[in-house]
């Protein structure tokens, strides 16, 4: 057991039992009523209203898309997982874009204009891809966890996503104004 | 969420003058809620607005003025959700067995949405609308002052108390005001004492050593000099006496307060807070309350005192020379400004490292033999080092800064002293000054640069102290949560009847785990409750055992609601078996006679007979006297749970409940296990979750707990003829014990 690497023919046994693959040749993905998207799969049932989710946000945020969709009984099923979306035509990957959009709003902050601390809470004032933006957070641990190698992610307090993806990338004076507080 | 996000019975003024609004029928508008994204991820206003047969979105702001989504009605909806995505949230309607997004919103509106997604859920089953529900204030807000609370029902830093932590501190030393009084006093005196060597020093050297004359004041003055050192002294003891008497009697005290405070807190705090933090509190940052008299009185009063006593000292002495002292100070000033902002937060990163390293050591080391297996030592010695590096980097951070600065600081004091040394030298050449004069001179100016220079570390200890109190007091204020009626029915003796009406609940409340579960347990029934992981079993326990409270429907016990019934009377009639059971570190004996200390050393060995427990018990060298370790240690699993078993037994409950008692222990261990259930359960009601379904075969009732809903109900062989949902968790248990087998 003392393998880092497992031989190819053990990663093809457990392929057999691990997630479906989807294919271009396996899987057609379009839109239907509602703007749903829709996954048929090739000797499989077609699924409706289906969305998106990325298995490695961080390190493979193109790559590794597992499609889910909830039954009738509130259940959530996974139809399989598009391991390299470039693979699908043009328009699939158009619909797969849009539903991952769907699944993720974070505010992803370049600039840290001033953090204050008042009451154990962290008031900061940053830009974000969405312009220049105001929140709270409580000053905890757990409230700033790593993201990737250099970066953060802080969750305010209604747990909205905001992550700083290198907070080395920061300029200067923002990363002594991030890490004064977010030191951890 | 502001009160403008949600109207009540109309649409927001904007859109009433749209035409097609109006063709919606949103006159007969139930409320309009606002939403703060679009479908696809937009930040932009959309207004969600409900009538009494249908739901659309209308953006508050477009070109053309466009429907978002809808109009859906109400009738074509089989279901209502939320569905939570990362960041985000939609609310959704099942239509034709699909779920089609209603609208989206950011996390600051998962509250509101929350409660809208429950007033749809009424509206198509045919109920009418709860306005209260819907315009109930926000938990995860202040209602006064509007800040963002730490966490849902959360006290308000900013309205707790209303006076800050430094003023409830000194609220804390009440009790001992003759002390701190007294305390006072001395600290003046010993202002006076210190301000007399120097004096005598000039008297010294302008009457006896300058003139050569009164020889005979030398030993009176030495006697003066070696007087006023031995009283500084003496005074010294008795402030270090009085401040650690307060200071110990102070966080004694508070530690007590807030294990008391701890213990009243219902299990919901529990769920927000780690262990970790909260012990952290106890133990650390009440060590701050320790030195708060001293360094108040010693870091910060006797400072304050000692410069302005000085200060009118050396201005009366000679003003201009006082004059020259003070240009140091601006500097003192702005360099304790840089301490603070730069410096001091890179004492925060070494703790930070200290603590990171520390949490690496105890994985490594708790996960040595899994490290072996793998063969990761190389890489384990990488992460260690990467650790260790991190540690290295912080306190060089530390240390160079601290380094460059206090010598930078000690330039700046020095530079003080060298122009008095040339304005006084000049002063005393050309007559203006005695030379006593500028010797006294100097002795007060050492003693006046040193407050300043103590008062930066008073500052950094306040810091310290303010986010220690900060945290304290927030446990002191904290809500407890589930709370007793004042007037609560006593509950002395029970039949064991149980009750669940219509009952919906979830940790977070707008994500039910349970939903609108009914189930009646009669007294002395055996029940077993089965389901998948999630399924919301333990819930049910939590809800019986009035660890939480319900958002719907009731919880009864006899038929009283538990939530008129005082908690103390529920859980003395109700006794919990976990699957990882809590043992403490403590004798055999303690641990069993836990919930009745008084028990009678025969008593103690009846119940760990009944539990099977008593044989190996005896095996021990010391017995029951044997001590265990830390959560048990030195116990197999299976005699760990069937020393919580006799727990269980010895508290003789009417109210049973297993939660998994024997899935982590070996076959052998849990044939011992049921058999001291069979004779533990006699006479009382007993509520099993189990997931080997063999145990639960004499069950007089099994529920089937699924996503959150009672699925099926019955004996084993009802529910196998039903060949439902438990029926295929037979089949699969079968089928996964002949391929063990």
């Amino acid at each position: 057991m003392s393998d880092t690497t497992l031989p190819t023919t053990s990663d093809n046994r457990l392929s057999i039992t691990g997630v479906r693959r989807l294919l271009p040749e396996t899987a057609t993905i379009f839109e239907g009523a509602f703007s749903l998207l829709h996954c048929a799969v090739k000797g499989d049932q077609m699924y409706r209203g289906v969305f998106a989710v990325l298995m490695f946000p961080i390190r493979h945020p193109d790559r590794y898309i597992s499609l889910r969709y909830t039954d009738e009984k509130d259940k959530v099923g996974e139809i399989g997982v598009i391991e390299n979306l470039s693979a699908f035509p043009k328009e699939t990957q158009t619909l797969i874009q849009a539903v991952l959009k769907k699944q993720y709003h974070e505010h992803i902050i370049h600039r840290v204009y001033g953090v204050r601390h008042e009451f154990g809470l962290l008031f900061f004032d940053v830009e974000t891809q969405r312009g220049r933006q105001e929140f709270i957070m409580p000053w905890r641990h757990d409230r700033a966890e790593d993201f990737g190698a250099e970066g953060k992610v802080l969750l305010d307090v209604n747990d909205n996503r905001f992550i700083v993806p290198d907070v080395l990338a920061l300029p200067t004076k923002d990363q002594r104004r991030f890490t004064n507080f977010i030191y951890w | 969420m502001t009160n403008n996000d949600l109207l009540l019975g109309r649409v927001p003024s904007e859109l009433n003058t749209r035409p097609e609004v109006h063709n919606l029928g949103a006159d007969a508008c139930l409320f309009s809620v606002r939403s703060d994204l679009t479908i696809d991820g937009t930040v932009q206003d959309v207004w969600v607005v409900v009538t009494q047969t249908k739901i659309f979105t209308v953006p508050t702001h477009s070109q053309p003025t466009a429907l978002i989504t809808g109009p859906f009605l109400l009738k074509d909806a089989q279901k209502v959700q939320t569905r939570h995505t990362v960041g985000s949230g939609f609310l959704q309607l099942l239509i034709d067995g699909t779920y089609v997004d209603v609208a989206r919103y950011s996390n600051a509106r998962r509250e509101i949405f929350g409660k809208v997604r429950a007033e749809l859920e009424r509206l198509i089953q045919g109920h009418p609308l709860n306005t209260e529900a819907l315009v109930h204030p926000s938990e995860f807000a202040c209602t006064k002052c509007g800040l963002p609370l730490p966490a849902r029902r959360a006290v308000c830093p900013r309205c707790a108390g209303g006076r800050s932590v430094f003023f409830r501190s000194v609220g804390l030393m009440k009790p001992y005001q003759n002390s701190i009084v007294l305390l006072l006093c001395i600290l003046v005196m010993g202002v006076g004492l210190d301000l007399l060597p120097p004096y005598l020093t000039r008297i010294l050297v302008d009457k006896v050593l300058t003139p050569k004359e009164n020889i005979h004041w030398l030993p009176l003055i030495l006697l003066g000099l070696v007087g006023a050192s031995l009283g500084r002294q003496f005074l010294n003891v008795i402030i270090g006496r009085t401040s650690s008497m307060i200071g110990t009697r102070v966080s004694k005290e508070l530690r007590e307060r807030l294990q008391t405070k701890l213990m009243s807190l219902s299990v919901d705090y529990y769920d927000r807070h780690s262990a970790g933090s909260l012990m952290s509190r106890v133990l650390w940052d009440v060590e701050y309350f320790q030195g708060f008299v001293w360094q108040v009185a010693q870091g910060f009063l006797l400072n304050v005192i000692l410069v302005l006593g000085i200060g009118a000292v050396l201005f009366m002495m000679n003003w201009h020379l006082a004059l020259l002292v003070l240009l140091p100070v601006p500097f003192v000033v702005i360099g304790t400004i840089f301490f603070w902002k730069y410096v001091y937060p890179q004492y925060y990163r070494l703790s930070d490292s200290q603590s990171k390293m520390s949490q690496l050591l105890t994985g490594l080391l708790q996960g040595i033999r899994l490290v072996k297996l793998f063969g990761q030592e190389k890489r384990e010695e990488q992460r260690f080092s990467d650790s260790a590096r991190y540690m290295q980097n912080a306190r060089r951070s530390v240390e160079m800064s601290v380094a460059t600065f206090n010598p930078i600081m000690g330039f700046v004091f020095g530079l003080g002293g060298l122009i008095i040394w040339y304005a006084g030298g000049h002063r005393v050449f050309e007559g203006h000054l005695t030379l006593g004069t500028l010797m006294a001179f100097f002795g007060y100016m050492g003693m006046f640069y040193g407050p300043i220079s103590a008062m930066s570390v008073f500052s950094n200890w306040l810091t310290g102290f303010m986010s220690a109190g900060q945290r304290v007091f927030e446990v002191l204020d904290a809500n407890v949560g589930i709370t007793d009626e004042p007037e609560a029915t006593p509950l002395n003796n029970i039949n064991g009847a149980i009750e669940l009406r219509n009952v919906t609940f979830g940790y977070d409340p707008y994500s039910p785990v349970l939903k609108n579960v009914s189930i009646k347990i009669e007294p002395g029934q055996f029940v077993g409750i089965v389901g998948k992981s999630g399924s919301g079993k333990t819930t049910l326990v939590n809800l019986i055992c009035r660890f939480y409270d319900p958002q719907d429907g009731q919880v009864l016990i006899d038929n009283q609601d538990v939530r008129t019934l005082a908690q103390h009377d529920i859980h003395k009639h109700v006794a919990l078996v976990l699957q990882e059971p809590f043992l403490f570190r403590a004798t055999i004996m303690d641990n069993i006679a836990y919930g009745r200390p008084g028990a009678s050393p025969l008593a103690v060995m009846d119940a760990a007979k009944a539990a099977n427990a008593h044989d190996f018990i005896a095996r021990a060298p010391s017995a029951y006297d044997t001590k265990l370790g830390e959560r048990g240690a030195g116990l197999s699993g299976g005699e760990r749970q069937r020393i919580s078993i006799a727990r269980a037994l010895l508290c003789d409950p009417k109210i049973l409940i297993l939660d998994e008692a024997t899935s982590s222990v070996d076959t052998e261990s849990e044939q011992e296990i049921q058999k001291a259930l069979v004779r533990l359960c006699k006479g009382r009601t007993t509520i099993a979750i189990a997931h080997r379904l063999s145990t639960l075969k004499n069950a007089d009732v099994i529920y089937v707990i699924d996503e959150g809903k009672v699925a099926e109900s019955g004996s084993h062989e009802q529910l196998l003829e039903l060949k439902g949902v438990y029926h295929n968790l037979v089949r699969i248990q079968t089928e996964l014990t002949r391929l063990e087998s």
